[in-house]
């Protein structure tokens, strides 16, 4: 191996790192330092002890996690069988990418205005049950007296927002799947699940591997929509954020639940990095 | 011909920034663009940039301008409290003022109480809010028997709600109890004074453990969306709700849409008095403001009787200096400046403001009102329990701080 | 068989576009719709009155025009920077095994596991230093931070897959390392980077934090309509809904193209 292509990797790498450096770096590294420095510049842990007593805080916790664990598997899974299904390249599969993908044009703000105007009393879904005779009164579907409604009326406008991106991800993933393995296992006989499980999941890894990563870290992020929806019944960390540093004004405590949420999302993507890397033969001969 | 050149020499002029959180609603910000701050750009040549902004929006760009010492920012309008948390970025007017005196522009007396910030004037009284009561005139029939709606007291507020619900199968009144709602307003200034006679004081006296256990009542009768909205005109227009409160520029757009369906009625009364409270806006100047006379130009013009009559006109706030009539305003907005007389004159009053001083700490004032909220009435919890805790937080945060007691705490011995 | 076939399909394809298209027909319904019609109870899911005040209104307001220009300005920025750092990037993921390769993928990352609310102060204040303070191009330095690792991700999962032999044939047969990777890995991955420039150009479109704190009076159309419509009447919050999404929309129709560029069908 030649000494420059043992250096050509971080050449190309160059341009990505000295940009973060340049105008991000900066910015980031004050945000962080606010949890641990008080107003005098001196390193502190009683920002944190605080965060500790706020009873929300753990709550903030269970609701981001257990958004996560649902919201994330199950947009994985209806991604993969819609992109299965547009990938049968079908007349008209393009048109229906094409509109599984208009929910990603869809700001998170704007998507919490749409599922309010559904969901809220006098909304649309009650004014069609209404319409078909099933009520005479409205339901309170966004109601803190019915937490599990609530939790999956966020859950339901979320994954209509999200599964768009996971959706892209994986298509065009599939579109790199080259047809002789396909075509090489049907002649073999390989039935419909042994085709999915033997030959397109294996080799869709980094694909999936990607929307994962991207979902994850969106899913530790999501505010907008459980606010519109919620207010602040159900906490979760982002929220919290957006809460302690807009509204009660205290970036201290504010930085604090970032640096939980990096926690969380390192983790996580420290955990997806090492149980889904893709190994192809292409490393051997390196 | 004329106009291009008022065009070119506008573009060849200064630009004054103007950032603001009050009339920030997009029909407000148009028109006071084009009826006031246009007068103002003919005047004086210059053009103004006028910018809305939420509350942290805009503490956090005076903020970063003050920190890099260097600003766009010439002017900038906000509550007294707004103000307060960010003063050292604001100069001292005090000459300012004394001149505007001078000049005869008389302000309300008690619009000057509060606009100190370590000894500095930070401000110049711009608008006044306050928060009001609206009912749909559907909700009147059910009104408890021989019960005048102007002299409600709260328990007949309660048998009102608690009538509709039983008579309609409806929760019918609403709280801006969400994120961005404003309730804890409700809870300090309004059940607070009028059950126990003070904001803070007695926050765990008996008193307030009945006006606890009082709001645990209403809220059984209060809509359960309530807990998610920001501001009541909406569900007062799609009628979600038939009785509201919230601050007047929440709730406006009902009662100038639709004037002939609602009503606005007096603030009811506790055992201990009728609580409202009096909210200030002003009009400070950054440090860093690039163009400071032109700034103090337009704080000038804005504070003319003329205007403050024009802005009550066109947006329903109500002036900060003497004698402004009310005649030939627009139906709604001559019903809320109306109502707003009618609360301000009813009997047994007491007046609360917005505590000072408190600074950067405001924001975790409001939330302790509001986590007691969340734990004594959602989460059904004894009053008792919950109470002395928060009390011992709450005098914490004014020892931090040095605040003195806001009224009406300040006046009890 | 194949009719049965052809009608699952028929019906497949209809559930799920039902789907996605419903909440997207309620708010265009209620962009179009009256004041009146919009706080109805019930509601009329098809609209009796039609109206184009909301709209009349959002478009002639202060600022629409000219923040709709300058959103377009930053997502091109911000795409044409994206492009030219994330392809080396990704390049350098996908083809070498390096040293440190795992945990620079986690920094990267890591830049975008910090809230944005949470940036607005640092970020305002450090721009302002640079002089890039209401500046279009600091939003679009910003935008382009953020979606740099996602799309670094997206391109090295596609990059990946492309097997090495095809350059290496290539150069054996004397082409440059640069000449084989753009005839062959880039035309071979177009899926990978319409979908990279689809993410990359909501990213920008769409982000409101950074956007709003950092402009002044050149705001983008996010910025201003957070702006005008956080304390705004509900028919005006539809109409600012309805038209930040329609230009995102019209760039998705146009890429979604080169998504299925390839052969596809198995």
């Amino acid at each position: 191996m030649k000494l420059n292509e043992k250096y050509f990797p971080y050449v190309l790498l160059l341009p990505l790192l000295l940009y973060i450096l340049l105008f991000f770096f900066n910015p980031f590294f004050n945000a962080l330092k606010l949890a641990f420095f008080d107003e005098n510049n001196k390193f502190t842990l009683i920002y944190f002890r605080e965060l500790l007593r706020d009873p929300r805080f753990f709550s903030a916790i269970k609701y981001t996690l257990m958004f996560a664990v649902t919201i994330v598997p199950l947009q994985l899974i209806t991604a993969f069988l819609i992109a299965l299904f547009i990938n049968r390249n079908f007349k008209g599969s393009k048109t229906l990418l094409f509109i599984c993908s208009i929910p990603l044009a869809i700001s998170d703000l704007a998507a919490g205005l749409i599922f309010l105007s559904i969901f809220t009393e006098h909304g649309f879904l009650n004014s069609f049950f209404y319409f078909l005779g099933l009520i005479k009164k409205p339901v309170y579907f966004l109601s803190y007296e019915n937490i599990p409604l609530l939790f999956t009326s966020i859950l339901i406008a979320e994954h209509w927002r999200a599964t768009a991106i996971v959706l892209i991800i994986l298509i065009a993933g599939l579109q790199m799947i080259e047809k002789d393995y396909i075509d090489a296992a049907n002649v073999f006989g390989a039935n419909f699940f042994k085709r999915i499980f033997y030959i397109i999941i294996p080799l869709l890894k980094p694909s999936i591997q990607s929307a994962l990563i991207i979902r994850t870290l969106f899913a530790f992020q999501m505010f907008a929509v459980v606010i519109a929806l919620a207010g602040d019944m159900i906490p979760v960390l982002s929220g919290e954020t957006y809460f302690w540093y807009y509204i009660y004004r205290n970036s201290h405590i504010a930085s604090c639940y970032a640096v939980v949420i990096i926690i969380l999302s390192l983790l996580l993507t420290a955990i997806y990095l090492k149980f889904l890397t893709y190994k192809e033969p292409v490393y051997e001969n390196i | 011909m004329g106009n291009l050149l008022f065009l070119f020499l506008l573009f060849g002029l200064n630009k004054l920034y103007f950032i603001s959180t009050q009339l920030v609603p997009i029909e407000e910000a148009e028109w006071f663009r084009k009826n006031v701050l246009s007068e103002f750009e003919k005047r004086n040549k210059i053009k103004v940039i006028f910018l809305g902004a939420n509350y942290g929006e805009f503490q956090d760009r005076i903020n970063a301008e003050y920190k890099a010492k260097k600003g766009k920012i010439s002017l900038a309008g906000g509550l007294s409290s707004d103000f307060e948390s960010i003063g050292e970025a604001f100069i001292d007017l005090k000459n300012f003022l004394s001149n505007l005196k001078k000049k005869k522009i008389n302000f309300l007396p008690f619009a000057l109480k509060y606009n100190k910030y370590k000894g500095k004037t930070i401000y110049i009284p711009w608008l006044q809010g306050t928060y009001i009561f609206v009912a749909n005139k559907k909700a009147l029939e059910y009104l408890p028997p021989g019960v005048n709606i102007d002299s409600l007291t709260y328990n007949d507020l309660l048998l009102w709600v608690k009538g509709i619900w039983e008579k309609t199968g409806e929760r019918k009144f609403g709280l801006p109890a969400g994120p961005r709602g404003l309730i804890h307003r409700f809870l300090h200034g309004y059940l607070y004074p009028s059950f126990t006679e003070a904001q803070i004081i007695k926050f765990d006296s008996e008193d307030a453990i009945e006006m606890w256990n009082y709001v645990k009542n209403l809220w059984k009768y209060t809509n359960p969306g309530s807990a998610r909205w920001e501001k009541m005109d909406t569900p007062l227009l799609s009628e979600e709700v038939w009785i509201a409160w919230d601050h007047i520029s929440r709730i406006k757009s009902a009662i100038i849409e639709r004037p002939d369906d609602f009503v606005i009625f007096s603030s009811p009364m506790g055992k201990k008095g009728r609580g409202i409270i009096v909210v200030l806006s002003g009009l400070a100047v950054p440090e860093t403001a690039p163009s400071k006379d032109y700034a103090f130009s337009l704080i000038e013009f804005l504070v003319k009787p003329e205007i403050q009559r024009e802005i009550l006109k066109g947006t329903g706030f109500l002036p900060v200096v003497e004698n402004i009539s009310f005649e030939g305003l627009e139906k709604g907005i001559k019903k809320i400046a109306e109502g707003v007389k009618k609360q301000n004159s009813g009997k047994n009053l007491i007046v609360s403001f917005i505590p000072g001083g408190l600074g950067n700490k405001q924001g975790e004032f409001t939330k302790i009102y509001r986590d007691v909220f969340k734990e004594i009435v959602i989460k059904n919890k004894n009053p008792m329990d919950i109470l002395p805790f928060y009390k011992k937080k709450i005098i914490k945060l004014f020892k931090e701080k040095g605040a003195s007691l806001p009224p009406p705490d300040n006046e009890i011995k | 068989m194949k009719i049965f076939k052809k009608f699952a399909q028929i019906i497949t394809f209809t559930i799920i576009s039902l789907w996605v298209l419903l909440p997207v027909f309620l708010i265009t319904v209620s962009t179009f719709s009256s004041k009146q019609e919009v706080y109805k109870w019930p509601k009329n899911l098809l609209p009796k009155d039609f109206s184009l005040e909301s709209i009349k209104f959002f478009f002639s307001s202060y600022g629409t025009i000219s923040s709709f220009k300058n959103s377009l300005i930053v997502a091109f920025i911000t795409l044409i920077l994206v492009l030219f750092i994330s392809i080396p990037s990704a390049y350098a993921f996908s083809r070498y095994y390096f040293k440190g390769r795992e945990s620079l993928k986690i920094f990267i990352l890591m830049t975008r596991m910090l809230p944005i609310p949470l940036l607005a102060v640092p970020l305002t204040s450090f721009y302002i230093t640079l002089s890039l303070y209401d500046n279009l191009l600091g939003v679009a330095l910003i935008h382009t931070a953020m979606a740099l690792p996602f799309s670094i991700i997206i391109l090295s999962g596609i990059f990946i897959r492309i097997s090495k032999e095809y350059e290496e044939a290539a150069i054996v047969f004397g082409a440059s390392k640069l000449k084989a990777f753009l005839k062959i890995l880039l035309p071979l991955s177009l899926p990978g980077i319409a979908a990279m420039l689809i993410f990359t150009f909501i990213t920008s479109w769409n982000e409101v934090f950074a956007a709003s704190i950092l402009t002044v009076e050149n705001r983008t159309l996010s910025a201003h309509i957070l702006n005008l419509l956080d304390a705004s009447p509900l028919y005006f919050k539809y109409a600012g809904g309805f038209f930040l999404s329609v230009p995102a929309i019209i760039f998705i129709f146009f890429i979604r193209n080169y998504l299925m560029k390839m052969w596809g069908g198995f």
